[in-house]
């Protein structure tokens, strides 16, 4: 049955449909309709937890617990309680926890404008925790996807076993469409890790061995580990290679935008090509190289100042022409404007 | 036997001739033993910290978690498996300070968790830093003129809560402490263990205690059982007040 459904409740919709059991949150704009859409279901379903954490710190914490106990576990915020969140996402990774955190994003830094959309923590995501790590995260761009990429990303952090982002912003997480989830088929991927209480297991945020045994002076066995997690990253990321292309042959500029301002600039099309990564991380590298190359002009057009640009200048080897979009309030013209800027014509 | 459910051949542990958390070990595989607690039922966290390094030393799964965020981790563990017995252990710095929020709503949630608090006075790990139980007055490295601030209170934090159990002993108490250990885990809510345990090397020395030995008869000589039936414990009293 086709439903008006909100970027946020498809999000619950598909973490439920993965078979999440376990919730972890703190209010926060603009993502406190997920806690408080999960609290309701919770209320009425006795078999999902759902705990109200004092902050971010403990709710992140928490669904880590909650995961190795052997839930499927996620939380969800925006970028100030996103910061507090990264140690444990350092911690996930390191005892291979998978859990899905969810980013609506707002602007920042700080607390800065809390119900407009932004995507000021991109190079967050993949770089907030310490330590090299290898996440992976998705950037859906509509209420459908929403859903679809919730299931998504609780498969990939079982096929992982990390944390997984999923990311959105205060237009996608607010944003109304007309939607049928029971039409959509995603397979889901089952729990993965025996839970806690069955084993002799030792899980732990110092460096280990392959028998989680404490190993923290020895660089051959920290290197052998660093490299098992990257290898099994990049190797899981390969089955979800997720992108739009739309090719624009009279074009020599290729426009990248994602998220909601893939939805703003769409209109650009009869003028420029466009790539929306969806993928966010690991950077579609391959992917970028091969379209990329058919085109004079780079251009990213983001709600931040050059996050995401900046990674596909590193992985595409040239120049990317950079066009930040901030302040919350975005629409064509001001896209219009700052890509006439940037190239030096006027575009209609 | 308590001896299998310590991982023997992980030893020697890294902790300090003469110090206390290899008690804490021995006394809590002890009433594990007793209870039928074992790998197939119950599970351990611990946090960052000397203490925190000894759910490693134990034959069931053991959580090693970050600094200071046992609670809100064993939390989520017991609301996703209530069956599961999940003990906590681990040092005050960890637990009261860092960790000092988690504690406030934690215990005011009322999880059902049993916490052993080393509460040795002291960062041990990293050489002997003041920490929140830390008496006033005393020289740390970080207080070369002496703490100037009273330790947290943590009964009065527990006894600020609706329902709580707050249990002080000492690791020469043996007994006493397996007792409280015991009670602890049968108590159906957050039970809160706060232990006097001695650190020696980072600790003891500083405060003019030649050994371990002097440290465990100072707590022989200075801590006494509360009277029965007392509703709150005075400082050099061991002792559980609880309420339900």
């Amino acid at each position: 049955m086709r439903h008006l459904m909100l970027g946020c409740e498809a999000i619950v919709e598909g973490a439920l449909k993965a078979g999440a059991s376990f919730y972890a949150g703190y209010p926060i704009s603009p993502a406190t309709e997920i806690l408080v859409l999960i609290s309701e279901y919770a209320s009425k379903h006795p078999e999902f937890k759902f705990i109200q954490s004092e902050d971010e710190i403990a709710a992140a914490n928490a669904i880590m617990g909650a995961s190795l106990a052997g839930a499927k576990s996620f939380t969800a915020t925006s970028g100030p309680g996103f910061t507090l969140m990264q140690e444990a996402i350092g911690f996930g990774h390191m005892v291979e926890a998978p859990t899905v955190l969810v980013n609506v994003q707002r602007p920042g830094p700080a607390t800065s404008m809390p119900t407009m959309p932004a995507q000021q923590d991109i190079i967050q995501t993949h770089y907030g925790s310490a330590g090299d790590y290898y996440p992976i995260a998705f950037y859906p761009n509509s209420v459908e996807e929403c859903y679809i990429y919730a299931i998504k990303a609780f498969n990939a952090a079982e096929e992982s076993l990390s944390p997984v982002i999923l990311l959105a912003d205060g237009f996608i997480g607010h944003l109304s469409e007309v939607v049928d989830i029971n039409a959509i088929d995603v397979e889901v991927t089952p729990r993965s890790r025996p839970p806690l209480g069955t084993g002799k297991r030792f899980f732990t945020g110092l460096a280990h061995d392959e028998h989680n045994k404490v190993q923290t002076a020895n660089a051959e066995i920290y290197k052998a580990w660093l490299n098992k997690v990257k290898k099994r990253h990049e190797q899981v990321a390969a089955n979800y290679v997720y992108y739009e292309y739309r090719q624009n042959r009279s074009s020599d500029t290729l426009i990248i935008a994602y998220g909601f301002i893939s939805r703003v600039v769409l209109p650009l099309a009869s003028q420029f090509a466009l790539f929306r990564p969806i993928r966010i991380f690991p950077v579609l590298g391959d992917e970028l190289r091969e379209h990329a190359k058919d085109y004079k002009n780079i251009v990213v057009i983001e709600a931040n100042d050059g996050q995401y640009a900046s990674l596909v200048e590193r992985e595409i080897h040239s120049d990317v022409i950079s066009v930040p979009l901030q302040g919350g309030r975005m629409n064509l013209e001001r896209a219009r404007q700052g890509l006439s800027e940037k190239l030096g014509r006027k575009i209609d | 036997m308590f001896k299998d459910l310590l991982a023997t051949e992980l030893y020697p542990t890294n902790w300090c001739a003469g110090c206390g958390i290899g008690q804490i070990a021995i006394q809590l595989a002890k009433v594990m033993d007793e209870l039928g607690l074992d790998h197939t039922n119950s599970t351990l966290v611990s946090g960052v910290g000397c203490t925190g390094m000894l759910s490693q030393f134990f034959n069931v799964d053991g959580t090693y978690t970050l600094h200071g965020r046992t609670l809100p981790f064993a939390e989520a563990v017991k609301k996703v498996n209530p069956e599961l017995e999940v003990i906590v252990v681990s040092g005050d710095g960890d637990i009261a300070s860092i960790g000092g929020n988690h504690l406030i709503h934690v215990s005011r949630r009322n999880a059902n968790l049993t916490v052993i608090c080393n509460s040795n006075q002291v960062y041990g790990l990293t050489g002997g830093q003041a920490g929140p139980t830390t008496p006033k007055g005393t020289k740390t490295t970080s207080t070369p003129a002496g703490s100037p601030f009273d330790p947290v209170n943590i009964q009065g934090l527990m006894m600020a809560n609706a329902k709580y159990f707050y249990a002080r002993t000492t690791i020469y108490h043996q007994t006493h402490f397996r007792n409280c250990i015991k009670e602890a885990i049968a108590w159906p809510g957050f039970a809160f263990i706060d232990l006097i345990c001695n650190c020696i090397e980072n600790n003891g020395r500083r405060l003019g205690f030649n050994s371990a030995y002097e440290m465990l008869q100072y707590y022989r000589e200075t801590y006494k059982k509360a009277p029965d039936g007392a509703d709150k414990l005075e400082p050099h009293e061991i002792g559980i007040i609880k309420k339900g």
